[in-house]
């Protein structure tokens, strides 16, 4: 009895693995065309024409800041830096408890001033808003705390530019990060109403933007470079297919451009999720496919930025426990899209694909350890074959991860020839090294999604060395 | 089980060791390679055979996306090798039903610069081959300037063309300057905008006349430019007509005019502070802000605190506009012997 249901379980886990992994293969194969479309558009792309014609589209930059008070200045300065015609810069303070406030007042001469904006999103109090005579383009926003979609919103009342990019405070960003997103929204402003970008982690942001790009370094702490490897596998493997496909689910928060008026028929960010960038791409989504209306959502798979990941186990846990709780929360509240034609390749691929891979993940990772641990216990599961599976799947992520390497190289060739052969050979190991980790984290998540716990669980900021 | 298990991690295996093996090797090669080839970016030249490829492969019609981005990519290395063919064919190209490879085209015309490409440019403008924006940025850097070949754009029986040729001649001050008078009546309010933003960097009595008439347009856009370009124009002059829009219903247009207002400077106050009492309440704080923005609230607040004048703006302004402005009295630092006049 127990040997049948034992077996029965391995081999629905064992379905679900091919499944997912399957539908992996399938992605990666539509992210190589994606990527080599990009490249070419990029190729033909002249940034210096973008760069300074007076028909580039303007663009505010909202950045939300609590608690940011190690990485909010050197964030500013990169955003400031941009290489871009006409754009702001909007830093919305969100009631932090530490100096973050004083270190931007420091560090750009800033005085409060009054400014009579619109309240088309309703936030918690502004308390002061400040400018600058040295960035007349910088605006800070000083809030009392509301959370990061508040603080977005706040940013978003006094924006005054038709295109609004959202950033993340402990992100630095390239130069070029500003026209490398926006160069697919001037082609055609009338239907792309929201981009993406790839960006890259690390422990301390600042050293590695500071390096020119093909002379990048990765992180050589393994822990670091796995979060690493994690990210080009979500932007390249899955987003750029993603985009390609039709249903780009997650414009990330860290870098993430919409059009206003977008943004204001839709309701702005929403204060009742644990976080804004899923909840908003598929709030989006769900509106313009109900109502029938062309749109276009990107991932674009040029690097614009590095951001700080985190650097302890227990951070790393706290920050997938709660994206793994936000995917959650977002699949389920739009589950009517799930498999309704009427939603496109949002609802029959996109909505499910969310489902299998992300919501059930845990479910299925938890069922099939205890259960093989288990069967090869008791003698039903022949540990040799366990072994096996366990390499198989370890080449089989090695090889989904080499290809999510070429892709990246083969865009923006960032990173040293030795760096990338070191990633490669720590692939395979990623099933043994860091999977556990994420297992739990999502675990973890599943379990607060479940009890309804919206908190944010900020882990706390890494202790940098100067660049 | 095992057996089945065994088999499926068996098939698995082989596909995806040597899978991960090949792709390690295609990363570090084609890295490697790209390296030596970036040390030595010369371009070798083109030889008549690869040429001939090349013109087949831009001549030919590709079905897929990716076939039409390797005719683009054709296409710019011909361009590179300066191949007698390009005119033709980036004729050819410039009509792609898609817009990204219509883009590609246009921006090898923007490089190559010469009077063909010029008129291949303005064709695909009025044609509306690719996007517009895109072509009108390629004809704004080229060298030498286009202007005159711009001029029979106004006159075009389609809005858009009229539009982008109004929009742009804002380079050229000694061009078509009646017939941009002219344009800011036209039955489009796009073309209207557009004339009123290129008027915006003239000067005499006609174009201050034509521009101060739009502030009263019924489309708020135009009303948006008009702001702009009259304080740019008419100068400290305009002061009254602009505080005007200071409660205008559009949030737009009173952001133009407290922008036009602010360019102004002082010369803006007179006229701002008779806004103090406005009974639109948008019109006060607007005035406050623009009286902020200029210095004249710091300059109160340092040499009257207690003036009743600055007491009518702080009113104006409200709570947190007092706030601001105690707060930076207080961090400013006293500059001793200098008293406002």
């Amino acid at each position: 009895m127990i040997e049948t249901f034992l077996g029965v379980t391995v081999l629905v886990c064992l379905g679900y693995l091919l499944l997912t992994n399957l539908s992996y293969v399938a992605l990666v194969l539509v992210a190589f065309v994606e990527n080599g479309v990009r490249r070419h558009e990029g190729a033909s792309q002249d940034f210096d024409v973008l760069g300074e014609s007076r028909f580039t589209i303007p663009v505010s930059v909202i950045v939300a800041a609590y608690n940011e008070e190690t990485a909010i200045v050197s964030t500013v300065e990169s955003l400031l830096d941009l290489d871009y015609p006409e754009f702001e810069v909007i830093a919305v303070n969100d009631g932090s408890a530490d100096g973050t406030l004083a270190r931007l007042v420091d560090a750009f001469e800033l005085e409060p001033y009054e400014v009579f904006a619109r309240h088309v999103f309703p936030t918690e109090n502004v308390r002061a808003i400040y400018r600058g005579r040295s960035h007349p383009n910088l605006v800070v926003v000083d809030k009392e705390n509301g959370g990061k979609s508040d603080a977005l919103n706040a940013g978003l009342n006094v924006a005054k530019f038709r295109y609004v990019c959202g950033v993340d405070a402990d992100t630095v960003f390239d130069r070029e990060a500003l026209l490398k997103g926006m160069r697919r929204v001037v082609e055609d402003p009338a239907r792309i109403v929201g981009v993406t970008s790839h960006l890259t982690i690390a422990e301390n942001p600042e050293r590695v933007m500071s390096a020119s790009s093909g002379r990048r370094p990765i992180d050589r702490r393994p822990f670091m470079a796995y979060q690493h490897l994690d990210y080009l596998r979500a932007f390249f493997n899955n987003r750029l297919a993603w985009s390609r496909l039709g249903f780009m689910l997650c414009a990330v928060g860290a870098f993430q451009i919409w059009r206003r008026d977008v943004l204001e028929e839709v309701g702005g960010y929403s204060r009742t999720f644990t976080c804004e960038d899923i909840e908003l791409t598929f709030r989006v989504h769900e509106k313009f496919l109900r109502e029938g209306r062309d749109y276009e959502i990107h991932c674009l798979p040029d690097n614009v930025g590095t951001t700080e990941g985190p650097d302890t186990v227990r951070k790393l846990v706290s920050q997938r426990e709660r994206w793994q709780r936000v995917i959650n929360e977002t699949v389920w509240h739009y589950r009517r899209m799930w498999f309704r034609k009427r939603y496109g390749s949002v609802g029959l691929i996109g909505a499910p694909f969310y489902l299998l891979t992300e919501v059930l993940a845990p479910v299925f990772e938890v069922l099939a350890i205890v259960t093989l641990g288990v069967a090869v216990a008791l003698g039903v599961f022949d540990p040799t074959v366990f072994a096996v599976m366990l390499v198989a799947i370890a080449f089989l992520t090695g090889a989904l991860t080499a290809c999510a390497i070429l892709l990246d190289d083969l865009q923006s060739r960032t990173y040293r020839a030795r760096d990338l052969a070191r990633m490669l050979l720590l692939a395979p190991l990623d099933l043994v090294l860091y999977r556990p980790i994420i297992v739990w984290a999502r675990l973890l998540g599943s379990w607060r999604f479940l009890r309804g716990d919206k908190a944010w669980h900020k882990f706390e900021r890494n202790v940098r060395a100067p660049a | 089980m095992d057996d089945l298990v065994l088999r499926v991690a068996l098939v698995v295996l082989a596909i995806a060791l040597p899978a991960w093996a090949f792709l390690s090797v295609v990363v570090v090669a084609g890295r490697l390679r790209y390296e030596r080839r970036h040390r030595n970016p010369t371009e070798r030249p083109l030889s008549a055979r690869e040429a001939d490829r090349l013109v087949r492969r831009v001549a030919g019609r590709p079905r897929t996306e990716w076939g039409r981005w390797r005719r683009v990519t054709a296409l710019q290395r011909l361009e590179r090798a300066h191949h007698p063919a390009v005119p033709r064919l980036l004729r050819r190209v410039l009509h792609d039903p898609d817009p990204k490879i219509a883009a590609a085209a246009i921006r090898t015309l923007g490089d190559v610069g010469d009077d063909w490409a010029v008129d291949l440019l303005l064709d695909a403008l009025r044609d509306g081959n690719g996007s517009r924006s895109r072509i009108a940025s390629e004809l704004e850097r080229l060298a030498p300037a286009p202007g005159p070949k711009l001029l029979p754009l106004l006159r075009n029986h389609d809005a858009t063309v009229r539009f982008w040729g109004a929009t742009l001649l804002r380079p050229y001050p000694d061009l078509a300057d009646a017939t941009l008078i002219e344009l800011t009546w036209d039955s489009d309010a796009n073309v209207r905008a557009a004339a009123v933003e290129t008027l915006g960097t003239r000067h005499g009595s006609a174009v201050e006349t034509a521009l101060s008439a739009r502030l009263d347009d019924s489309e708020w856009f135009v009303r948006v430019h008009a702001a702009r370009a009259v304080g740019h124009v008419v100068g400290a002059e305009a002061a009254p007509s602009l505080t005007r829009l200071l409660s205008d219903g559009r949030w737009w247009v009173r952001t133009a005019a407290k922008d036009a207002l602010r360019g102004m400077g002082g010369d803006a106050v007179p006229s701002l502070l008779a806004m103090l009492t406005h009974e639109d309440p948008f019109a006060r704080n607007g005035a406050a802000e623009v009286l902020q923005d200029v210095g004249f609230v710091d300059f109160l607040a340092a040499d009257n605190p207690r003036s009743p004048l600055l007491e009518r703006i702080y009113e104006a302004g409200g709570e947190r506009f007092r706030e601001a402005a105690e707060a930076r009295a207080a961090s400013a630092a006293p500059a001793e012997g200098v008293r406002a006049a």
